[in-house]
């Protein structure tokens, strides 16, 4: 579900045997101006603790960052979104969009010599919805039934719920996506985590510390790339340090977000430097325990939304790079609404809600123990104390925070919805009743009834639609609120080309080139 | 001598012990586990529980405790939950970072310190004495996260003489190594000399004022071999001890340096390890750091009696 998604994706799609056809003809294009050789130092936010789904879960940013070399997808995005072939070179799907087959690349290899084929990919499938393996990636495809091989270059993707945008959904480097070697892992075992093997276009050369060294696959299938000779990643946790390697030149690129906004700025202003920048669907959102007071009252959760001033919170916590959100889909996403229901800021009309609802607006809002996560607490308590409510911050670990949230012990909780090709998995499972991620504890007959209509419509215009007043619906009960976009960031040396839109906060550096 | 050290190993047990079984206790404290951790945004209780069950963590935390100290005394300090790497592969990959770190910090520190120290000593209360006690108060209240960043500001970005991060392996590239580590140590030493400096400043003006050093310069030996053999030897106690703790305690990693600067030593992976509550990693980081400063104490203590013959002497 840590997908990537698509922006400027157009409500009528044209038939992707069309687009897979053209895009397999016309895949290894080369430019002139790519040139070969050279290498790249990447700096990653995280250290990576491995690959193996089952180790690790899931990927983070820096995880993804270093999959997208060592391993290849089914799919992959085209600068506009799209799914196009990697791994896959077509594919259909069935009328009710629950049946997908792809066709497989013949004459692939893995790193250590075994044949990728389509028992490959139903191994790695099946290996993580095994039960008795308990990965916590299996959360993330259950929507998968099953996986068939039926020839050895064809897999067959049963689906439980319809799926319009399979293709886009497997293109990310998610645990989920990445096509593992079978035979090495059987060979290596519990070390396979940190010694991994697939068909990317980068090999592992050396893991020591933190430091991790890729070099150039020679078999690559895909000839004429990778463009770089060899990519060196290594965590610089620290944003101050992180920033200094690049204008010193130990780093050529590195991840960044939104509240570096001092260094994001100077990066702006330097010629040397080039902000790389996407703003995604999804956004930052909370949620009102509307089960508990005194969040079990509309006047009061609207009271709170319209007190949030986002121009002037973006100032304060992200020096104004912050963009607002006021719908959970985003800039990002296909679902544009005229629209959105959303509450104005309005002060006024706040103190006036909070005074009829009579009693003592009084609660605890959770936030990350994390400086930031302090600045953001305070900067609400501020607006909301203004007309007339006392927010008292309670500081957890960020990992108690979903223990926190699915046990309902809280009466305001942070989350986030993130960028993904579909609203669908997640707007159904914030809201509709009964799911453990329904935070606010809402149940409404008629939203339920939209979510599950919107989930299995084919016309994109009535998705559209349908998702637009869903937002609409859940804007004016104020169950939840959103306070900016999701925007994800990434600075490099202006030699640094070929880096793609970084979908889902994924910076690629697979088919970079050095000018 | 060999009592003392047979002595001293087999005090190294109850510490061990008793450091494993506190941080044991402490970690499971800490709100949030491995199970919350691992399971990320689909914590739901039923999940925690299972998952929870599979790891071991919902037996009563004695016991855990036991059945890891049983595993360490069979030599098997496990492997990390959440990479599958060994406990003992993770240190030491890791421990070179950190013990180069500590020599060239220690030897930067000392390599300041004691030539100052003894001049200082010298004139006692003279100007230069003034000037370098207010340097070495001012050099020890920057904390060591400020002076990094403006040791970043000034040598790796204005001037461009060494690089902010990234560590080189000795291995790789010794001169690469040599100018990756030099901001960090760098950093530590101005944390570590002002302590060194003063201790060995005061013990040497006492020392000064010994019989024998009056009676040395009385014979007309020159100043410098008054100062440098006949004082420097006996005043350095102090300072060797504490500059036995500062080896100890950098070899259980400097995490604000070792973050600040991106490298791969001994306190980012005991921290990475608490972050994420990776108990078995946790315990082995912990272990081993325990064994270190035990260790080096003993080596300080073995010190004193080359240092000492008094101390020699009365021990056997």
């Amino acid at each position: 579900m840590r997908t990537p998604t698509s922006r400027h994706r157009s409500l009528n799609r044209p038939s992707l045997w069309l687009v897979a056809l053209l895009a397999a003809l016309g895949l290894s294009a080369p430019a002139a101006a790519q040139k070969q050789g050279g290498a790249v130092t990447v700096g990653l936010e995280l250290e990576i603790p491995g690959f193996d789904p089952l180790k690790v879960g899931v990927y983070d940013t820096s995880g993804f960052m270093v999959a997208a070399t060592l391993f290849d997808t089914l799919t992959r995005l085209d600068a506009n979104g799209k799914a196009v072939p990697r791994l896959a070179l077509s594919w259909t799907h069935s009328e009710d969009f629950r049946t997908w087959t792809f066709k497989l690349r013949p004459g692939v290899k893995f790193h250590d010599g075994s044949p990728f084929n389509a028992q490959a990919v139903k191994w790695n499938v099946d290996r993580q919805k095994d039960p008795a393996n308990k990965c916590r990636c299996a959360f993330y495809i259950t929507n998968i039934i099953a996986v068939d091989a039926p020839d050895e270059l064809t897999v067959v993707f049963r689906l439980k719920d319809p799926s319009m945008m399979q293709p886009e959904i497997m293109a990310p480097p998610t645990a989920n996506n990445v096509v593992l070697s079978p035979a090495a892992v059987a060979a290596r075992g519990d070390d396979f985590n940190r010694n991994p093997s697939g068909t990317g276009p980068f090999v592992l050369k050396s893991w020591t510390g933190d430091r991790i060294v890729v070099e150039r696959n020679p078999n690559y299938w895909n000839t004429g790339h990778p463009h770089l000779d060899r990519i060196v990643f290594k965590p610089l946790t620290d944003a101050q340090s992180r920033f200094a390697s690049l204008q010193s030149g130990e780093a050529d690129l590195v991840w960044d977000d939104e509240y570096d906004y001092d260094n994001i700025k100077k990066a702006r202003a330097d010629k040397r430097l080039v902000v790389h920048n996407y703003v995604g669907s999804g956004a930052q959102v909370y949620a009102f325990n509307t089960k508990v007071a005194p969040f079990d009252d509309l006047r009061v959760r609207q009271a709170l939304v319209m007190a949030i001033d986002r121009k002037k919170m973006s100032q304060a916590v992200a020096g104004g790079l912050a963009r607002p959100a006021l719908n959970p889909y985003g800039d990002g996403s296909w679902v544009k609404c005229e629209n959105d229901g959303a509450l104005p800021y309005d002060p006024a009309k706040a103190r006036e809600l909070v005074q009829a609802y009579g009693k003592p607006v009084a609660f605890k809002g959770l936030f990350t123990a994390t400086p930031r996560g302090r600045t953001i607490g305070q900067v609400l308590q501020q607006f909301w104390k203004q007309v007339g409510a006392t927010m008292e911050i309670e500081q957890v670990d960020q990992a108690t925070i979903p223990a926190r949230a699915f046990q309902r012990q809280f009466q305001l909780t942070p989350w986030r919805i993130i960028d993904l090709a579909d609203p669908d998995p997640q707007m159904y499972a914030n809201f509709h009743t009964g799911s453990p991620s329904a935070l606010a504890g809402y149940s409404n007959p008629e939203l339920d009834r939209m979510l599950e209509r919107a989930r299995v419509t084919a016309d994109m215009r009535s998705r559209n639609a349908d998702y637009c007043e869903i937002g609409r619906h859940i804007n004016q009960q104020a169950i939840w609120f959103w306070t900016f976009q999701n925007s994800y960031y990434a600075i490099a040396k202006a030699k640094v080309k070929g880096i793609p839109p970084l979908f889902s906060g994924i910076i690629d550096v697979s088919d970079a080139w050095l000018e | 001598m060999a009592s003392l050290v047979v002595r001293r190993l087999l005090y190294l047990l109850p510490v061990l012990f008793g450091v494993a079984l506190l941080t044991f206790l402490i970690a499971s404290l800490l709100p949030g586990d491995l199970a919350t951790v691992l399971l990320g945004d689909q914590a739901t209780p039923e999940t925690l529980a299972a998952l929870r069950h599979d790891l071991g963590l919902d037996r009563p935390i004695l016991l855990r405790f036991a059945h890891w100290l049983g595993e360490v005394l069979q030599g098997d300090l496990g492997r990390s939950y959440r990479t599958g790497q060994t406990v003992v592969a993770a240190i030491a990959e890791r421990l070179p970072v950190s013990i180069e770190l500590m020599l060239l910090a220690q030897g930067a520190a000392l390599v300041v310190a004691i030539p100052l120290a003894i001049a200082c000593a010298v004139r006692e209360g003279g100007r230069f004495d003034r000037i370098v006690t207010g340097a070495a108060f001012a050099s020890l209240s920057v904390p060591s996260l400020l002076s990094a960043i403006v040791l970043i500001w000034l040598l790796a970005v204005q001037l461009q003489w060494l690089p902010a991060t990234g560590y080189v392996p000795l291995g790789e590239d010794v001169a690469g190594n040599l100018r990756s580590l030099a901001l960090p140590a760098l950093t530590l030493a101005m944390g570590e000399w002002p302590a060194l400096m003063r201790v060995l400043r005061s013990d040497m003006i006492s020392t000064l004022k010994e019989d024998y050093i009056a009676m040395a310069r009385a014979k007309g030996l020159r100043p410098a071999r008054v100062l440098l053999v006949h004082a420097l030897k006996p005043s350095s106690l102090t300072l060797v001890t504490v500059a036995g703790i500062n080896i100890a305690r950098l070899l259980g990693g400097a995490v604000v340096v070792e973050t600040i600067f991106a490298l791969p030593g001994i306190g980012r992976l005991l921290i990475g390890s608490i972050f994420t509550r990776d108990l078995v990693l946790l315990q082995g980081v912990v272990l081993f750091v325990g064994i270190a400063f035990v260790l080096v104490n003993l080596a300080v203590d073995m010190l004193y009696a080359v240092l000492d013959p008094r101390i020699r002497h009365g021990g056997s």
